[in-house]
């Protein structure tokens, strides 16, 4: 079955490793969540698949649909069909959305080949009116001077255009606001389906009452120390990271 | 005319007779009136004080804090000669295959001697417009002229140069719009340098009238790619009560030429002046804008792009001077640097003790894109009143290894994706000419810098 | 706070002046005969005095820099000053040998309290030689040096003389050369290798003669991961003609250490402090120079650090208040010259009735270097209508992956804020040195605590009558 898999991956920074044997299998069509307390790697684990030059990977495979990703650079992952969406996507002053994503859709195309510019603009026009999107919206330059909402909406358009085979949406920190994470969740929810595969990542339980995981995974000093439904979603909120910590990390290390 | 600006102060020399003949031959040449003919006659003297224009050229004091960081070598005038008749070759037009600008008329000129004219409508006419090369204007109207003509001097070092000019300008255009006159369509006057050790001296003169409307276009460039030439050109634009300037000038001469562009500008009250420039050409290029915040209530914007390349020399020099309350100026330098090119960004804020309530901002940013490439800031303020707000930022960096990352995460690739960010990094200044044509044409030009 | 900690830093009440009599004095106006003299009271080797010599032939050669610096240098009359003064030349160990009218001073001014209270060390000098001089025993076991220069090159040679003119060569500026030239006083300091100084060591600098020039030399050595923090203070009463201070500090931190070298300069209002300061830094070493500059007719001082290690790190922070008739030239210079070399550069001034303040910066990355950072802030606060400030950085980046931001702002004092403040029933005067101290906060921190609350203090001072 395709699948985003992730074996015994070790990741470090600089000298410090922070990924330790970290093991995942996403199949298409499925939503994981990865739910852990913070600085246990989440983030380390979104941008080393995504391909970031200051990760450094020091051990593990990861297969997308049976191709190997690692070493890859960051263009081809997102050619495969790796999208990962940005906790805090970067500010691109002069870079409109509609060029970039004129310019993504065109390094997806084979050599020689255009974007056709009616179809294209039909297509954006599209996703843009599902999300309530205004179209004014698409000649502004890339996040700058955007609201958290802003920046979220941006995310996902950019999702529903680029139609990843498996999209990673890195929500790690705790101070989104809850319109953000509505917007991210409706995003999901609305791409969801058996072409997509998609691993939330997440501190809070909260972003997980809009979308409804099939499977979640507890994360823990740089690895998986527990895996199950959704339901562990709530235990978790219940229990606390302090669970985690005393509990699942020393009998998972056994 | 035959003059080199040496590397080394030259002995202490009289006026070069060759230099003396050529500009005692133009000036009998000219006809012009008396306070003209005289006022040039004081400008060649200045010029030529202390001996620092002659044979061996202009000599730059190296202690001169004017001309901290510049290269002290360069400015040869080697060759330089005054064109005496028509250029008999095609010129180009820049806007050709591409959008086509909305003109309001149009001065060309090649070695500075008239090439073609188009002159405003009879209906711009009937308003009192007037937009004639600066010799036509000088004979035709010579009281407006004078009021205006080489009035205004500023002190960013390149006093010589402006000198030089003043000596020998009797190219470019004459532009008054009388009060409450809109003209929404652009003046658009383009400068050629075209045989081969050409010594340009292109003038701009730009008068607004209380409550009027103006854009204006100058455009510099060479009919081809290896001729030298030697250019010193100087604006003044001069907007009255609640006028509305925008000024753009394109400087895109060959890397054969040494350009020394002055641009002054006089803000009356309530007015709206923007004034962008886009350098791109020249083996040299000196460029002083020096602005008055005259009138209170005024506001000004200053824009600049500069794409150097290659071993290009950009030397940029900014003044604004708040002299009247409750004035905005801002300030934006932004330059790309490729290759082992130079910039230096000096910019100055001075607000005088009466400027209550000044808002002013200066800003530079410096694109690095490749570690042998240099960029200086000298990002000045001077502030003798307390009830202000001034602010200035300078900025020197590379291309942002988070911004790659995540263009390239959308599977762009590197080459592309870096295109995409210096080509983003222009666009700031490109979409504030709000001029489809002209922006436009600044792409071209752009990508055309980056060999594409 | 008690009245002796103020007294070092409250202008009025270093106004004061015992007579003294001086059994050393090298007359008026600068000769080779002067720096002869200097050379042979101090009983210096050839070498030394050879220095000397070279060092004022540089200084008349070189011309006032008045093409960028302010003409008010010219009002200086280098043929009017008294170069060397001093009852002798050693220094006591004990409060009770310093001479009474010496001591008086001093006590005055609460030195000797201080030293009891946080310092690891002391040296007091008294125009041109130190007459008190005094370090914890502890520290000397550890092989802590803590001399004059006099000493320090005689009895030390081999450790100070391969870095002394080294770091800022006689020839570097116009007053360097003057103060390499007559050097006389200020601190000689070895920190050995992993030696940590916990407490501060501070100087004093007094100028109590008029017509007076004091031209103290410092250098400070860190060995490798050394770390030591220095703090200078100085006073003089108010003369009717200048007074000249010219002084030449050099820092040198190898691998790994850290030096901290803190400034409350507090001179007179006649006062020309025209001070050179630059520090060198080897690898994965740090220079933090904490200034702060009230007082002085003139200040022209831009402490610098060469970042010479991978690694290195530079800092400078920077306070400057300008009251009327005072000018604070101040700023800063980062000369990268290593990969990785990261500095900073935080400074801050308020101009108070027609002060004066102006920041200039010099900052640089040449070609071959990788991944340097600099951050410069530099914030102006204008208090009164005809109060003045100006900022020239000069910034020069080339190299890969290098990355240099500077920001400066000019703001005056938020009519809102006052009002707020004085709507809970503050006076204008209170409202003012409140938001004046939050303008300075973040860097007043910086200072020792001792000497944090008596900037605040002083500020308060300087407030008063500034409004209305």
């Amino acid at each position: 079955m395709p699948s985003l898999d992730i074996r015994n991956l070790c990741v470090s920074i600089g000298e410090k490793p922070i990924l330790k044997d970290f093991s995942l299998s996403l199949p298409k069509g499925e939503v994981h969540a990865i739910m852990g307390p913070n600085g246990t790697g989440k983030s380390t684990l979104a941008k080393a698949l995504a391909g970031h030059e200051d990760y450094t990977i020091t051990g593990g495979e990861v297969f997308l649909d049976g191709e190997l990703l690692l070493g890859l650079e960051p263009e081809a992952r997102a050619k495969l069909g790796l999208f990962l969406a940005f906790q805090y996507p970067c500010e691109i002053p002069g870079v409109s959305i509609a060029n970039f994503l004129r310019a993504a859709s065109q390094a997806r195309l084979p050599e020689g080949q255009e974007v056709a510019a009616v179809e294209f603009y039909k297509k954006l026009h599209g996703k843009m009116d599902a999300l309530k999107m205004d179209r004014k919206f698409t000649a502004r330059s890339l996040n700058e001077g955007f609201s958290g909402g802003e920046r979220k909406r941006c995310e996902i358009l950019q999702m529903m255009m680029l139609e990843p085979k498996y999209a990673i949406m890195d929500e790690t920190d705790s101070g989104l606001d809850i319109d953000a994470l509505k917007i991210v969740a409706q995003g999901v929810n609305l791409m969801r389906g058996p072409e997509l595969g998609v691993l939330v990542i997440t501190h809070y339980q909260r972003l997980l009452d809009y979308i409804v995981p099939d499977k979640v995974h507890v994360m823990w000093d740089g690895r998986i120390v527990k895996s199950g439904g959704k339901e562990l979603a709530f235990e978790l909120e219940a229990k606390g990271y302090d669970w985690v910590s005393k509990e699942l990390a020393p009998s998972a290390k056994n | 005319m035959s003059v080199t600006l040496a590397e080394t102060p030259a002995p202490v020399a009289a006026t070069s007779p060759a230099l003396e003949a050529v500009f005692q031959a133009e000036l009998a040449q000219a006809r012009e009136p008396k306070w003209l003919a005289d006022s040039r006659r004081e400008a060649w003297t200045r010029a030529n004080l202390d001996g620092k224009i002659s044979e061996s050229g202009i000599v730059v004091g190296k202690s001169d804090e004017r001309w901290r960081f510049s290269g002290h070598k360069g400015w040869s005038l080697e060759g330089a000669l005054r064109a005496k008749n028509k250029y008999a070759g095609k010129l180009p037009d820049i806007f050709a295959g591409g959008h086509p600008l909305d003109c309001a008329g149009k001065l060309t000129y090649a070695d500075d001697i008239l090439a073609a004219q188009t002159p405003v409508s009879a209906e711009l006419a009937r308003q009192g417009v007037i937009f004639l090369p600066l010799a036509e204007a000088i004979a035709k109207h010579p009281e407006l002229v004078r009021e205006h003509l080489f009035k205004h001097d500023h002190a960013l070092g390149g006093g010589k140069f402006l000198a030089l000019h003043q000596a020998y300008a009797r190219a470019g255009t004459f532009l008054y719009v009388p009060d409450n006159v809109e003209v929404p369509a652009t003046f658009f006057v383009t400068h050629w340098a075209a045989t081969p050790g050409a010594a340009l001296f292109p003038h701009t003169l730009i008068i607004a009238g209380a409550n009027a409307t103006v854009n204006f276009l100058d455009y510099f460039g060479s009919v081809n790619t290896t001729s030298e030439a030697w250019v010193a050109g100087a604006a003044t634009i001069i907007a009255g009560s609640g006028a509305r300037v925008f000024r753009k000038s394109v400087q895109n001469l060959n890397g054969h030429t040494l350009s020394y562009q002055d641009d002054t500008v006089i803000c009356g009250r309530d007015s709206d002046v923007r004034n962008i420039a886009v350098h791109l050409g020249a083996q040299r290029a000196r460029y002083e804008s020096y602005s008055k915040l005259n009138g209170p209530g005024s506001n000004l914007e200053l824009c600049a792009l500069t794409i150097a390349s290659g071993r290009q020399e950009f030397d940029q020099r900014t003044f604004q001077d708040h002299a009247a309350p409750r004035a905005k100026s801002n300030l934006l330098y932004k330059n790309a640097l490729l290759d082992e090119s130079r910039t230096i960004f000096a910019g100055m804020i001075r607000v005088e003790p009466g400027a209550e309530e000044t808002d002013a901002y200066q800003q530079n940013r410096n694109l690095l894109l490749n570690p042998a490439a240099e960029a200086d800031s000298l990002p000045g303020l001077e502030i003798q009143n307390q009830n202000v707000r001034c602010t200035h930022g300078a900025t020197t960096s590379r291309l942002d290894p988070e911004e790659l990352f995540y263009l390239r995460s959308r599977g762009l690739p590197k080459n592309t994706a870096y295109q995409l960010l210096v080509f983003g990094f222009f666009e700031e200044v490109i979409q504030r000419v709000e001029n489809e044509a002209l922006a436009e044409l600044l792409r071209k030009l752009a990508r055309e810098k980056f060999g594409k | 706070m008690d009245q002796a900690t103020q007294l070092e830093i409250d202008r009025e009440k270093g106004n004061f002046r015992y007579e003294t009599d001086y059994a050393f004095d090298a007359g008026v106006g600068l000769r080779p005969a002067t720096v002869d003299y200097i050379a042979e009271v101090k009983g210096e080797a050839p070498w030394v005095r050879e220095f000397r010599h070279k060092a004022l032939k540089i200084f008349e050669s070189k011309p006032m820099p008045t093409h960028w610096a302010t003409k008010d240098l010219e009002a200086i009359d280098f043929s009017k000053i008294r170069y060397y003064l001093s009852q002798g030349q050693k220094p006591s160990r004990t409060w009770d040998e310093v001479p009474a009218d010496i001591k008086k001073t001093f006590e005055r001014l609460g030195i000797p309290e201080q030293e009891r209270k946080f310092l690891a060390g002391v040296e007091a000098q008294f125009d041109s030689e130190a007459a008190y001089s005094r370090m914890k025993e502890g520290l000397s076991k550890l092989g802590v040096i803590f001399v004059g220069p006099t000493e320090g090159l005689k009895e030390h040679e081999e450790i100070f003389r391969p870095w002394f003119g080294k770091v800022i060569p006689t020839s570097d500026n116009k007053f360097s050369a003057l103060n390499s030239a007559v050097f006389s006083g200020g601190s000689f300091i070895y920190v050995p290798k992993g030696v940590k100084v916990k407490q501060p060591l501070q100087a004093y600098f007094r100028i109590n003669a008029e017509n007076f020039g004091q031209f103290e030399r410092t250098l400070i050595i860190a060995d490798e991961g050394a770390e030591v923090t220095y703090m200078e203070g100085c006073t003089a009463p108010k003369f009717e003609t200048a007074t000249l201070h010219s002084a030449v500090v050099e820092l040198v931190a190898l691998k790994g250490a850290k030096i901290q070298y803190i400034t409350v300069q507090n001179w007179s209002n006649n006062v020309f402090n025209l001070v050179t300061k630059r520090g060198l830094a080897h690898e994965e070493s740090e220079i933090r120079w904490i200034d702060c500059n009230i007082g002085s007719r003139l200040t022209m001082k831009y402490p610098g650090v060469i970042l010479k290690g991978r690694r290195a790190r530079g800092e400078v922070l920077s306070i400057a208040l300008a009251n009327d008739g005072q000018h604070q030239d101040t700023g800063a210079k980062m000369i990268h010259a290593a990969d990785e070399t990261t500095s900073n550069i935080i400074a801050k001034s308020i101009s108070v009735g027609q002060g004066r303040s102006t920041y200039r910066g010099l900052v640089q990355i040449p070609k071959h270097l990788k991944n340097c950072k600099n951050n410069t802030e530099c914030d102006a606060l204008l208090i009164n209508a005809n109060s003045r400030t100006d900022t020239y950085p000069a910034i020069t980046v080339r190299g890969e992956g290098n990355s240099v931001q500077h920001e400066a702002s000019v703001s005056k004092v938020s009519a809102e804020q006052i009002f707020y403040m004085r709507s809970r029933g503050l006076s204008e005067a209170a409202a003012m040195s409140l938001s004046v101290n939050g303008f300075i906060n973040d860097l007043v921190r910086e200072f020792p605590m001792e000497y944090s609350v008596e900037l605040k203090r002083l500020i308060e001072l300087e407030m008063e009558g500034s409004v209305g």
